[in-house]
């Protein structure tokens, strides 16, 4: 039983990382039909700003990891996509896959391929007692920071201009337009927050794993793309919740499966993967607006 | 700069042309505040070209376009609509995924002034059926509560010209009454109107000016009841010319 | 020579021309240095890689990021049939025995890994092909993560991160080169086929293409099949000519080279795969060269390792940004006058706002 809490808690920390990236993707995706591969190298260079700023204070590196994400989700936005905006998602995507693999390509080239260790927050890496259950601090702390960023991005485009501006431009982009929407605004809106939430993962992921290295960020985004297939392209809360529950899935996974199987539990998270596809090939949640025109 | 009479809308030698068809040719004329302007036509003659460039959602090839006295070239799509010139696009074209008061506040959203709330409960006012249904989901109204939804919606910038295309499409008859009574009270606040139509009988009634356009010209154009009386009206609808020249 | 004969030879000049071309670059490199044949034949199994990439991406419009996971599920069958017992048993003693015992030929041993990629690739592209082309290609790449993650801890039957070496280097400049010849044969030979002219029109216009009736998941089902084949018998090239199979080869790095290959040559045709294949494989020689540098007087001069990489995604976007089309232009070798994708259209209706998301 406490066991099982303990899993499940590990589960839902998980599943709160992958839905964090999940939305950042999906918000994109969402206003420019974009699905950003490069969302990876937000996650990693975030990351790398905290190694570069750990040792002299924490404050410091979050800091700098937010603005690392964002200046360069920022600067991709305006290098690389916008002179992309109207090609249709499949260019886009091989696009991110370029820039992702520039990113990835330069910054080993400036700091070598190899895993930097990093003593991030280390006091969230103890054991807290929860109504008699002893339970990891750095997953209790993940889940709270994981809704917080959800409540916050849910209330920014629920309940502020902005976000109206960014919903509408997601369902119709022109007709937005019309009404004097600007895109470059919108868009530029939707990089800076997938910005910040990628720094958000980014943190956790080094509070969690130690490390830093190049490729740190793909994993995640593989796997939250595939949470977004899920969930529903177009649709930010689908997105959230595949991400979140193919997350879930991976972990409760590896408790459940008998040693022998553990190894492959990617592929039994595929083949979960597929049957949902199979049944719901829009996902679960398929956004209105992008229904097939017949 | 600006008087009352201002012309709202003037359009010089507008011609638009995809590769090698040619939807409008050589257009050219006003409207003013308080008028309401039709142009009727049959499918393909060009009105929905000729609005789409207005609104600087199409490219223009050639010509002029003013809204208030301010050129329309090089302006992008997303500030014709602070130059004055509201789209009620064809197909309506709300958001579905918003509530009706979103996709209300959305038409203001290029206003940063104190009014925009009284604004909205104008409108509420001015519709009753949007205020009863102002939190549901806007993919829910049915196609004549939608029209009057995109009608409020271009009302919140505070235009002074409004461009329908179409707007009696796929609505009842009953629905249409309404929406033209809407325009002519809308008219009497002075903002001018400018309707694209398939359906003459409608505009006929409304309008203080009609052109009828076919193959992308202005064949005939005028008061309504000079229009209809004209000997060449069915043939400048149609786009075949009897006898003489229809002019 | 008749009409007919003269319209039949017509169809088939991009194919000759290009087996032409592959045949003229073995020669030339039959006369050239161990190590340039070497790069060559490189460059002729990754042109198989490509095609078999193009086979789906170019035919139905999707990416798919997933191919070189065929490539390593078809490299490790014919790695595991084709090494010596006394092999197997060195790097992979918990072999079970059946494997273990097995010692077939060279090019059966292909020819199994090739039909293993395929059947995964029809198992697990059944789901995939109900997808919005968008989505399918998000979903291929966890083909790629989970044939990576699998293989890499099977550690029984494929030795986990370990290489597994000893492979017959059965795979030289000529049997590169006629797997290149047969690779693009057949590549044409599908998109010449009924199937192959259907999904392309339903690339084009989706809808208008299952208004006619087009079962366009059964043809992007058939067509991602064949380029699992053939994606995995270009895996089993690359490892008999290494010698050696290794996980880690068949990942990011491969995928993202073939997919550059594919979209600086040109994605929408055949001759668009081999000549990106070619001329991508010749450009990496290049920056590989200059990353090892010259020595001039004294002084060294050398390009920072990972400089070819990146250059080589500099040129991607700037081929997408300038030349979406490709070097090929979405044409076929041989074919002046005909497009195989939809070039400028000039009497497409004018965007208006009911086309939804057109943000130009």
């Amino acid at each position: 039983m406490r066991e099982a809490a303990q899993v499940l808690v590990d589960a839902v920390s998980v599943g709160g990382l992958y839905a964090l990236t999940a939305l950042g993707i999906g918000m994109i995706f969402g206003v420019m039909r974009l699905v950003n591969f490069a969302h990876a190298d937000l996650i990693t260079f975030a990351g790398y700003a905290i190694l570069m700023f750990f040792a002299q204070s924490t404050m410091l590196a979050i800091v700098a990891a937010v603005i690392a994400a964002i200046v360069l989700a920022l600067i991709t936005e305006r290098t690389a996509f916008r002179p992309l905006r109207g090609a249709n998602p499949e260019t886009l995507l091989v696009s991110s896959f370029a820039v992702s693999f520039f990113l990835e390509k330069t910054l080993i080239m400036v700091v070598g391929g190899r895993p930097k260790g990093v003593d991030f927050l280390p006091g969230l890496a103890r054991q807290v007692d929860v109504a008699g259950v002893r339970l990891q601090l750095l997953h209790l702390v993940t889940i709270a920071i994981s809704l917080a960023l959800l409540a916050g991005t849910t209330w920014i485009l629920r309940a502020t201009r902005l976000g109206l501006e960014m919903r509408a431009a997601a369902e119709n982009f022109r007709m937005a337009e019309a009404l004097g929407v600007r895109a470059n605004r919108v868009i530029a809106a939707a990089f800076a927050i997938s910005g910040l939430l990628a720094a958000a993962v980014a943190c956790m992921i080094v509070a969690q794993t130690g490390l830093v290295q190049p490729r740190m960020g793909l994993q995640l985004v593989v796997i939250a793309f595939v949470g977004t297939v899920i969930g529903g392209l177009g649709s930010l809360p689908g997105a959230a919740i595949g991400g979140f529950l193919v997350g879930v899935a991976s972990i409760l996974l590896q408790a459940l499966l008998p040693e022998a199987l553990r190894p492959f539990r990617e592929a039994f998270v595929f083949v979960a993967v597929a049957l949902v596809l199979i049944v719901r090939p829009l996902g679960l949640f398929p956004s209105r607006s992008l229904r097939q025109r017949i | 700069m600006s008087s009352a009479s201002e012309v709202v809308l003037r359009v010089e030698d507008l011609t638009i042309r995809y590769g090698s068809l040619t939807a409008v040719k050589d257009a050219t004329f006003e409207v003013g505040p308080g008028e309401i302007v039709a142009i009727i036509g049959p499918n393909g003659a060009g009105k929905s070209s000729f609005l789409s460039a207005i609104a600087a959602i199409a490219p223009k090839t050639r010509g002029r376009v003013e809204i208030c006295g301010r050129s329309t070239d090089g302006v992008p799509r997303s500030e014709i609509v602070r130059l004055g010139a509201a789209l009620v696009p064809e197909g309506r074209q709300i958001f579905t995924t918003l509530s009706v008061i979103e996709n209300l506040k959305l038409g203001a959203t290029i206003r940063r002034d104190e009014e925009i709330a009284s604004d909205l409960e104008a409108v509420f006012v001015e519709f009753p059926v949007l205020a009863e249904r102002r939190r549901q989901m806007a993919g829910l109204l049915s196609g004549g509560e939608q029209q009057m939804l995109a009608i409020g919606r271009a009302l919140m910038s505070r235009p002074r010209l409004i461009m329908l295309d179409e707007p009696s499409l796929g609505l009842a008859p009953m629905a249409i009454a309404r929406v033209y009574d809407k325009l002519t009270a809308i008219r009497s606040r002075g903002v001018a109107i400018l309707v694209a139509e398939q359906n003459a009988a409608r505009a006929f009634a409304v309008a203080d000016r009609v052109l009828i356009m076919s193959h992308g010209r202005f064949s005939l154009s005028g008061r309504p009841d000079e229009v209809r009386a004209h000997r060449d009206f069915d043939g400048a609808y149609f786009g075949v010319v009897m006898g003489g020249v229809s002019r | 020579m008749t009409r007919a004969m003269r319209e039949s030879a017509a169809r088939l000049a991009p194919l000759v021309l290009l087996v032409a071309l592959v045949i003229a670059v073995a020669c030339a490199a039959t006369f050239a240095p161990i190590i340039l044949q070497r790069r060559v034949t490189q460059a002729l199994i990754m042109l198989v890689s490509v095609v078999g990439l193009y086979v789906f991406a170019g035919n139905s419009g999707v990416f798919s990021f997933g191919n070189v996971g065929f490539m390593a599920i078809a490299a490790y069958v014919s790695a595991l049939l084709t090494m010596a017992p006394g092999q197997k048993s060195v790097f992979l003693p918990e072999l079970p025995k059946l494997l273990a015992e097995q010692h077939w030929p060279g090019p059966t041993g292909a020819l199994a890994g090739g039909a293993t990629a395929a059947v995964i690739g029809a198992l697990a592209g059944f789901p995939l092909m109900r997808l919005s082309g968008i989505s399918a290609s998000i979903a291929t790449f966890s083909i790629l993560v989970v044939v990576y993650v699998g293989l890499g801890n099977w550690t029984s039957v494929t030795g986990g991160q370990n290489s597994l070496m000893g492979l017959p280097n059965y795979v030289g400049l000529w049997t590169a080169a006629i797997w290149a010849v047969g690779a693009i044969a057949i590549a044409f030979a599908y998109q010449e086929s009924r199937g192959g002219l259907l999904l392309r029109a339903s690339r084009e216009d989706e809808v208008a293409a299952r208004a006619a009736g087009v079962d366009i998941v059964r043809h992007r089902w058939m067509a991602f099949t064949l380029s699992a084949f053939l994606s995995g018998v270009s895996g089993v090239l690359l490892a008999h000519f290494l010698g050696t199979v290794r996980v880690e080869t068949y990942y990011l790095d491969l995928t993202f080279l073939i997919i550059a290959m594919l979209v600086i040559g040109g994605a929408g045709s055949l001759t668009g795969a081999v000549v990106g294949a070619l001329t991508i494989s010749l450009l990496t020689e290049l920056l590989r060269e200059a990353e090892v540098g010259f020595s001039i007087g004294g002084t060294h001069f050398a390009a920072p390792a990972g400089l070819g990489d990146s250059a080589l995604a500099l040129l991607m976007l700037i081929i997408i940004l300038y030349r979406p089309k490709g070097i090929a232009g979405g044409r076929e070798i041989g074919f002046p006058s005909r497009t195989v994708s939809v070039a400028g259209r000039n009497d497409v209706p004018p965007p208006d706002i009911s086309s939804n998301h057109e943000l130009e």
